[in-house]
């Protein structure tokens, strides 16, 4: 593929939320849920977030569908059809919303995320008709057409159906369904696959892969799993306390990782191999809520490479090790 | 034989729910040695924490034990009365729960409720014999001894998780049942805390049965692996055989959905269906309506559980061939 703009582009992004305390609920510090990242992600492409609890990633995917206000940076997002270049971070209104069409987000848990009192035609049909695309019989088209597509068939058997008359794996199709009938061209997913048991995952997981090679969409896929972002990304990205720590391709991460934290996040997950000897690095402690953090590397206090220089300077940048691999460390 | 702690002979127990009958476990059997670690793996609803509470007898009002024993130590816990079963809990067989925040009581210090589940079952140990017991069971499970002291919320997932199993050993236990003991923790405190358990079990010889839906860490903890399907056993062997050579078709295909970040990628395969509904569980084998050996025999009679040789328990009619692999 040529090299285009990106899809989508963020730049500096950072959300802080305040830290209430005392009698007057004031505002004395913030956690720096996501401090200053910048990801890229191209056309057609799936780019994996990958971190433990509270490193971020939630905040990220929200923020990159303006689900939350970021307080500080950009996320231009192209339109491919028109060619334009939007900040998403300043969007407000008419034009926000107008740019909902182009982004969507799956989320964690199909339980919660589709209203139990709707029927699956009226889930699947909602973002047409906010965006007010076609008519009745139109959507009635588009909604058969794509819960076909996502597996449910015979379609009408499902339209009219209500949530607590799916299983887990279907409502999960059900809101695949729901974010891609307006065709749009980025999909946030916020661990789509975790509450699915295997023998379901893998079948949500090879039906997401083929409906971003037909509609030509690219996903932003959130996981705490590496074994899954090795199977749906392409390029995986590291989060530690609201920073990128590493990114690069995914069989480049994987094999040669270069982020002490990477290397211990890798070698922490089990292998299902019982004859595999792992070899595990371990690290100290545990992770914290990056509550005011100081200006040094996040992963100073844990690392088992650490040298004065990662305590004395600032945090490290992110910068290019050559063919794409990026890493902040000294 | 001599060994063996633990049997669970044809084991059958059934949920009423207003809408009939949930058959969870039917006709289960495995035998567990001295040392020995099991994993039970199997998907939501496949019947491994309703055997693991069977095991214990902490069951619901609702579930019913219609047939089958448990052996601890060649005694029937299933004809025990309740307070013959108080006995045999914690001392015989303890438990490590899933959910490690809500295992621990929230109001107590956490070294009280140990010393308090030391004090029912040893009634003549005075308050500091059982302190100092509290003491060495949290350098066992690598805590540090200012904790006893604290309250729940003090303690992170992963130190909760290893209070829990400090709680465990307390009684002295002969075997103890792990129901998903680190799933809800991040990886890098997952991997601390299946090394805790694994240590705990070769210094003391300790029995254990360990509940996943995670073949990968079953692979890292069990000697022996139970690969449970809609409420039976489907195949039951060492861990290594049955990775190498599942006979029964669920569990190659269990094998082959699970993805792995070492090794050459491959494509995974995609079961088709859902696992079937216990309240009219398919006549046969429960599995036929997603297998693809299935023929007209697996829809009538299910298949019985035995043994295909060499210690390998499978319960199918056309079991995969064995490869030379």
């Amino acid at each position: 593929m040529a090299e285009n703009a990106p899809l989508v582009e963020v730049q500096g992004l950072r959300k802080l939320f305040p830290v209430e305390s005392g009698l007057f609920r004031q505002t004395h510090s913030f956690i720096h849920a996501v401090d200053g990242i910048d990801l890229k992600i191209q056309a057609g492409r799936t780019l994996g977030l990958v971190g433990e609890s509270g490193c971020g990633k939630t905040t990220t995917g929200k923020l990159l569908v303006r689900l939350l206000d970021p307080t500080e940076g950009s996320i231009y997002v192209t339109d491919p059809e028109l060619g334009q270049t939007v900040d998403l971070a300043g969007l407000k209104g008419r034009q926000l919303k107008a740019f909902r069409r182009r982004v969507q987000m799956i989320f964690q848990d199909p339980y919660e995320s589709l209203n139990p009192r709707r029927t699956v035609f009226d889930t699947v049909a909602e973002p047409l008709v906010v965006q007010d695309v076609g008519t009745l019989s139109e959507r009635e088209e588009r909604v058969a057409n794509l819960l076909q597509l996502v597996g449910l068939s015979p379609p009408s058997s499902f339209l009219f159906r209500f949530p607590h008359e799916l299983s887990g794996g279907q409502r999960q199709r059900v809101a695949i369904a729901r974010a891609l009938v307006i065709e749009p061209v980025f999909v946030v997913c916020d661990e789509p696959t975790s509450m699915l048991d295997v023998s379901i995952r893998t079948g949500v997981m090879e039906l997401m892969m083929d409906l971003a090679d037909r509609f030509g969409v690219s996903y932003l896929y959130i996981t705490h799993d590496l074994a899954v972002a090795r199977y749906m990304c392409q390029e995986i990205a590291v989060m530690y306390l609201g920073k990128i720590v590493e990114r690069a391709e995914t069989e480049e991460l994987l094999s040669n990782p270069l982020h002490p934290y990477t290397r211990a996040l890798i070698s922490a997950v089990p292998v299902p191999d019982p004859e595999y000897e792992r070899t595990a690095i371990e690290i100290e402690g545990g992770i914290a809520a990056p509550i005011d953090p100081g200006e040094q590397c996040r992963f100073y206090d844990r690392c088992p490479l650490r040298t004065d220089r990662c305590g004395l300077e600032d945090a490290p940048p992110l910068v290019d090790r050559g063919g794409g691999h990026y890493v902040a460390c000294f | 034989m001599a060994d063996t702690v633990l049997s669970v002979q044809n084991l059958t127990m059934h949920y009423t729910t207003r809408k009939g009958d949930v058959s969870a476990v039917d006709d289960v059997s495995f035998d567990l040695e001295k040392g020995q670690a099991l994993g039970l793996v199997g998907e939501s609803g496949c019947g491994k924490t309703s055997v693991a509470i069977s095991l214990i007898r902490l069951l619901p009002e609702n579930a019913r034990i219609l047939g089958g024993h448990i052996y601890l130590d060649g005694t029937d816990i299933l004809a025990l009365s309740e307070p013959e079963v108080l006995k045999i809990r914690w001392t015989g067989i303890s438990m490590v729960f899933q959910g490690a925040m809500n295992a621990l009581n929230p109001v107590y210090r956490v070294g009280d409720q140990i010393v308090e589940a030391l004090q029912t079952h040893f009634p003549d140990k005075s308050r500091a014999e059982s302190r100092e017991i509290v003491e060495r069971l949290f350098r066992v499970v690598e805590l540090d001894a200012a904790m006893i002291d604290r309250y729940p919320h003090e303690f992170s997932g992963g130190m909760r998780q290893r209070a829990i199993i400090a709680m465990a050993l307390s009684c002295d236990p002969q075997v103890i049942v792990a129901d998903e003991p680190t799933t809800a923790l991040d990886v890098i405190v997952q991997d601390g805390i299946l090394k805790e358990l694994r240590e705990i079990q070769d210094e003391l010889d300790m029995a254990m049965i360990y509940i996943s839906h995670d073949i990968a860490v079953i692979a890292e903890v069990s000697d022996r692996i139970g690969v449970m399907y809609a409420g039976r056993m489907a195949e039951l062997s060492d861990t290594v055989t049955v990775f190498r050579q599942p006979r029964h078709p669920y569990t190659y295909a269990l094998m082959s959905a699970f993805p792995s970040i070492k090794g050459p990628k491959r494509k995974l395969a995609t079961l088709p269906g859902e696992p079937p509904d216990l309240l009219e569980p398919p006549p046969g084998c429960r599995f036929h309506p997603r297998c693809p050996r299935a023929t007209a025999e697996c829809r009538k009679v299910p298949p019985a559980f035995e043994d295909l040789g060499g210690d390998h328990f499978v319960a199918c009619y056309h079991p995969i061939e064995e490869s030379n692999g």
